[in-house]
C-alpha cells in the first residue's frame, strides 16, 4: 500500500477562486491510499515546500501528488523537495489544474469536477510509479574532429586543454579548408593569410592538437561517450619532423601536373606544396602522378633532400581511436557546373568560377595576383554572374547566402588591379544579410564602372563564345531579350556540401538534406547537434555560411561538448528511457525500423532487441510499436498510463 | 432527461501539444471541460492500446495531438502516430465504435486558438454521435485489451 499525500495549490486566487477547493480536498482524501490532502496558499514558496518536505518524513509519505500549475513550470522544483525529504523524485505526480482546468473553464462547478478527474488519475498514475535513478557510464574525454577548415579548427582549439586530447583528420594535406585560400575576406577586405595566420598557427602548434592530414574515417562503432574510430592516413613520404621546407626537392622533380590546390590554374611537380604560404610547409609526394610508383627508376626528390626527410618507402597507416564525441566539419564544394552547360564553363577559357577567381586575386597564387586572360591581356569587361544553380528548382532551391557579398568583393578588388575596368553584375535579387552586409554594398556598388542587372530569374541568362569574347544573352526584367559582350566571366556557383559528403553520411550514419548538407537536430535548438547523440555538425557541412558563422558552429559544437563531456567524470545518462524484457521479446525487429537515434540494435546471439541507454531519447515510440509488450517506457509505461486513463474516466462516481 | 456530457481523452505530446494547451490556460482562452489531457512524451508514444482503454473505461471520445510534421522534437515519432491511427480506425470499426470518435491533429506549442478550436469541434462532434455504448463483450476491445 502506498502513502501518498496530496497537495493542492491555491495560487493565490487563479485556481481558489476557478475551483472549488474544499470540494477538490474532500475528494482527494477520500481516494484509495491516500493519507491526506492539503490546501495550500502558495506552494511552491519557500513556506509550501517546506510543509512537503516536513510531511514526507514525518507521515512516512511514499507518493507525492501535487494539483497545481503544469508540471511544464514546476515538476522540477518539486522533484527536488521530494528527493531532499528522501524520496525517489520519480514519486511524485502533477495534477495540471490551472494551465489545463482553472484558467481555460468557464464554470465553477465543471472546472471542479475535472479537477477531481485529474487528481483521481494522478492519484491512480504515481501508485504505479517505479524509481528511477540517473546512472553514470565511463566515457571519454577526447574528441575527434573530422576537417581542419576553420569550423574544425575553432572546434579543436577550444576543445583541447590538459585534460583533454583532440584528433584532427582532415583529408588534404594541408590545414585551413578553402577559408585559407581567399586572398581578401569580406566585408573589411582584410587579408584573408593574415586574419587566419593567428588560428592557423596555434592548431598546428597545439601540445593537446594531433593533427592527421591525408587523412579519412574509415568506420565508427560505439555511441556517445564512447566511440571507437578507424582512420586511415596515407603517407606523405615526406617526415616533418626532418623537412625545413627548403623546397630543393620539388626543384628536383621531373613530373608536371596540374595543381588542384589552386584550382588547376598552374602546374605543380609530383612531389609539392599545394599552394604558397600552406601549412603545415611540408610538401607531399602524389603516388598516383610519381614516377617512381609508376614503375621508373626515378629518386630525385629524395637524392635532392639534404635532410634525409624523404622516404619512398612510407607507407599508409592505419589506427583507430577512442573518443566521447564527433564533429562533422568537412566544409562544402562548389555546383559541378558540368550541370549547367548554359553557362560555358569548362568550354570557354576565360569563364572563371569564385574560388578559381580568390586564387588569381591572391599575390601569393598562381598569377602572383594578377587577373589576366588566358591570352595575357588585361580584361576591360568583366561579368560577375549571381545565383549559378542556386535558388532554382532544377539544381539546388536555396541561397547560399554569402555569394553576393562576395561577388561585391570581387568588383572591389577587380577595380582596384584593373584600371578602368567595365564590371556588370548578373543578378536576381540582392541578398545582404547581418549587420555588415548592405553597408558593404553601399559601399561597393558605388564604384565608377559598376552597373547592376537584374534578371527575372537565376537561370534567365546563356553565356556563349563570341570570337575571342563571351557573349551574355539574358532576359531583363521585363522578360525582353538583350545581349552583351564581355573578355571575362566569374561564375558564384552554390555551395553544396562536400563532395563526399555522401560516404561521410554512409560512415556516420547520419541525414542529409538539401544540398548534401548534414541534417542537424533542429534548425533553431539545435543547429549543430544531430540525431546522433555525440556527433555535431559545424560549419558549411551543416549549411552554406560565411566564415564568421562556420567558427561560431565550430565553438558551439565545442561548447555542447565541453560542457557535458569532463574528462575523467562519468557521463549522466537520462533516467527517463525504454528498456526491453528480453524474455518478452519475440525478435520481429520492428522496434529497430522505428527508433531515429539508433538506440536500437539486434543481439544475433540471442535473437532479442537491446536498448542503448546513452541513445536513447524516451520517446517511447518503440513501447507504443512493439507487439509482444517487451518493450516498457520508463515512467510512461503501460501500466502508469492505463491507471491514469482510469483515474480520468473514474468521475460517475462523483 | 439529462444532457449528455461526453468525456474525451486527450494524448498531448508533451514538447509541442502540451505547451499549447499550456498556453491556452496562459492566454485564458475557454474551452469544454469535456477534455482531460494525459501528457505523453510524444505523440509516437500512444499505444493503440491507450486508446481502446480509453473508450473501454467509458470515454466518449479520444484525441491525439502531436507536433506538425517536420516538428516532432523525436524526429518522427508523430509520422508513427499518424501510421497508427489509420489502422486503428479500421479496427475501431470493426468494434462498433465510429471511426470519428477518435482524431489525431497536429497543435505547435503557439497555437493555443487551434486547439482551443478544435476540442469545441470534437466535442460537438461527439455530441453528435451520442453516448458511446459498447456491446456486453466491449465490441471485442476487453479481447484485444488482453495484455492490460
Amino acid at each position: 500500500m502506498a502513502r501518498i499525500g496530496i497537495y493542492i495549490c491555491e495560487c493565490g486566487p487563479h485556481i481558489k477562486e476557478a475551483i472549488d477547493l474544499g470540494q477538490l480536498q474532500n475528494f482527494g482524501q477520500g481516494l484509495a491510499q491516500v493519507v491526506f490532502a492539503k490546501s495550500i496558499p502558495v506552494l511552491c514558496s519557500p513556506e509550501g515546500q517546506e510543509i512537503i518536505g516536513k510531511d514526507i518524513r514525518q507521515q512516512r509519505l511514499s507518493r507525492v501528488v501535487v494539483a497545481a500549475c503544469s508540471p511544464k513550470e514546476h515538476e522540477d522544483t518539486f522533484r527536488k523537495i521530494v528527493r531532499q525529504a528522501g524520496l525517489n523524485p520519480y514519486f511524485l505526480q502533477i495534477a495540471n489544474i490551472r494551465e489545463q482546468c482553472a484558467w481555460v473553464t468557464a464554470d465553477k462547478q465543471a472546472a471542479t469536477d475535472k479537477a477531481k478527474a485529474l487528481l483521481a488519475a494522478a492519484v491512480k498514475r504515481v501508485i504505479q510509479h517505479e524509481p528511477l535513478e540517473t546512472q553514470e557510464i565511463e566515457c571519454q574525454g577526447d574528441v575527434l574532429v573530422v576537417g581542419a577548415g576553420v569550423a574544425g579548427m575553432s572546434a579543436a582549439l577550444l576543445l583541447a586543454q590538459p585534460q583533454r586530447r583532440v584528433y584532427v583528420v582532415e583529408k588534404s594535406p594541408c590545414i585551413g579548408g578553402k577559408a585559407a585560400r581567399h586572398a581578401h575576406i569580406f566585408p573589411h577586405l582584410e587579408c584573408g593569410s593574415c586574419v587566419l595566420a593567428p588560428l592557423l598557427d596555434e592548431f598546428l602548434h597545439h601540445e593537446q592538437i594531433e593533427l592527421l592530414t591525408l587523412s579519412e574515417v574509415q568506420g565508427v562503432a560505439g555511441f556517445y561517450g564512447n566511440f571507437t574510430v578507424r582512420i586511415k592516413q596515407q603517407a606523405r613520404f615526406v617526415n616533418p619532423a626532418a623537412c625545413v621546407g627548403c623546397g630543393l626537392c620539388l626543384e628536383a622533380c621531373p613530373v608536371r601536373v596540374r595543381n588542384e590546390f589552386n584550382e588547376g590554374l598552374e602546374e605543380r611537380p609530383g612531389i609539392f606544396l599545394p599552394y604558397t604560404g600552406v601549412l603545415p610547409p611540408v610538401p607531399v609526394l602524389d603516388k598516383k602522378h610519381c614516377l617512381h610508383f609508376r614503375g621508373q627508376h626515378c629518386q630525385a626528390c629524395r637524392e635532392a633532400c639534404p635532410f634525409g626527410a624523404i622516404s619512398l618507402a612510407d607507407q599508409d597507416r592505419l589506427q583507430e581511436i577512442n573518443v566521447g564525441a564527433i564533429i562533422i566539419a568537412t566544409g562544402f564544394d562548389l555546383f559541378d557546373l558540368q550541370k549547367a552547360p548554359q553557362y560555358g564553363y569548362g568550354r570557354m577559357e576565360n569563364v572563371y568560377t569564385s574560388l578559381e577567381l580568390e586564387r588569381l586575386l591572391d599575390a601569393a597564387g598562381p598569377s602572383g595576383g594578377q587577373v589576366l586572360l588566358r591570352n595575357g591581356r588585361m580584361p576591360e569587361r568583366i561579368a560577375l554572374v549571381h545565383c549559378v544553380g542556386s535558388r532554382t528548382a532544377r539544381f539546388n532551391d536555396y541561397c547560399s547566402g554569402v555569394c553576393c557579398q562576395y561577388a561585391l568583393k570581387f568588383a572591389h578588388l577587380l577595380h582596384q588591379k584593373i584600371p578602368g575596368v567595365s564590371l556588370i553584375h548578373f543578378f536576381t535579387d540582392l541578398c545582404l544579410p547581418g549587420k555588415e552586409g548592405q553597408r558593404f554594398a553601399n559601399r561597393v556598388l558605388r564604384l565608377p564602372g559598376l552597373e547592376l542587372r537584374r534578371l527575372p530569374g537565376p537561370e534567365a541568362l546563356e553565356i556563349t563564345a563570341a570570337g575571342g569574347k563571351i557573349a551574355i544573352t539574358y532576359q531583363d526584367g521585363e522578360g525582353g531579350g538583350e545581349g552583351v559582350e564581355v573578355d571575362l566571366v566569374v561564375l558564384a556557383p552554390a555551395m553544396e556540401g562536400a563532395r563526399n559528403a555522401g560516404e561521410i553520411a554512409r560512415i556516420f550514419d547520419l541525414p542529409q538534406g538539401a544540398g548534401g548538407f548534414f541534417t542537424e537536430e533542429s534548425n533553431r535548438l539545435a543547429p549543430v547537434a544531430t540525431a546522433r547523440k555525440g556527433i555535431m555538425v559545424a560549419g558549411c557541412a551543416q549549411a552554406p555560411m560565411d566564415m564568421a558563422s562556420a567558427i561560431a558552429q565550430g565553438q558551439a559544437a565545442a561548447g555542447m561538448i565541453i560542457s557535458d563531456l569532463t574528462p575523467g567524470a562519468k557521463l549522466a545518462l537520462e533516467p527517463v528511457t525504454s528498456e526491453i524484457d528480453a524474455h518478452l521479446c519475440s525478435g520481429c525487429k520492428i522496434c529497430l525500423s522505428l527508433c531515429s537515434f539508433q538506440a536500437l540494435s539486434y543481439d544475433e546471439v540471442d535473437g532479442v532487441a537491446a536498448i542503448n541507454a546513452v541513445l536513447c531519447r524516451g520517446c517511447g515510440v518503440c513501447a507504443a510499436a512493439c507487439p509482444s509488450g517487451a518493450i516498457k517506457a520508463k515512467h510512461f509505461s503501460d501500466r502508469a498510463i492505463t491507471a491514469e486513463i482510469g483515474g480520468l474516466l473514474s468521475d460517475d462516481r462523483f | 432527461m439529462t444532457v449528455f456530457e461526453p468525456r474525451i481523452v486527450g494524448f498531448l505530446c508533451g514538447w509541442c501539444a502540451y505547451e499549447g494547451a499550456d498556453a491556452a490556460g496562459r492566454a485564458r482562452k475557454t474551452y469544454p471541460a469535456h477534455l482531460r489531457i494525459v501528457r505523453v512524451l510524444c505523440s509516437g508514444r500512444v499505444d493503440p492500446q491507450f486508446v481502446l482503454e480509453a473508450f473501454r473505461q467509458g470515454a466518449d471520445g479520444v484525441m491525439i495531438l502531436g507536433c506538425h510534421p517536420g516538428e516532432c522534437h523525436y524526429k518522427e515519432g508523430n509520422l508513427q502516430a499518424l501510421k497508427m491511427t489509420a489502422i486503428l480506425k479500421k479496427l475501431l470499426g470493426q468494434c462498433g465504435i465510429q471511426e470519428e470518435r477518435l482524431r489525431l491533429d497536429w497543435v505547435a506549442a503557439g497555437e493555443y486558438g487551434k486547439l482551443v478550436k478544435i476540442v469545441g469541434e470534437m466535442v460537438e462532434k461527439v455530441k453528435s454521435l451520442g453516448p458511446l455504448r459498447l456491446r456486453e463483450d466491449g465490441g471485442g476491445i476487453n479481447s484485444a485489451l488482453t495484455r492490460h
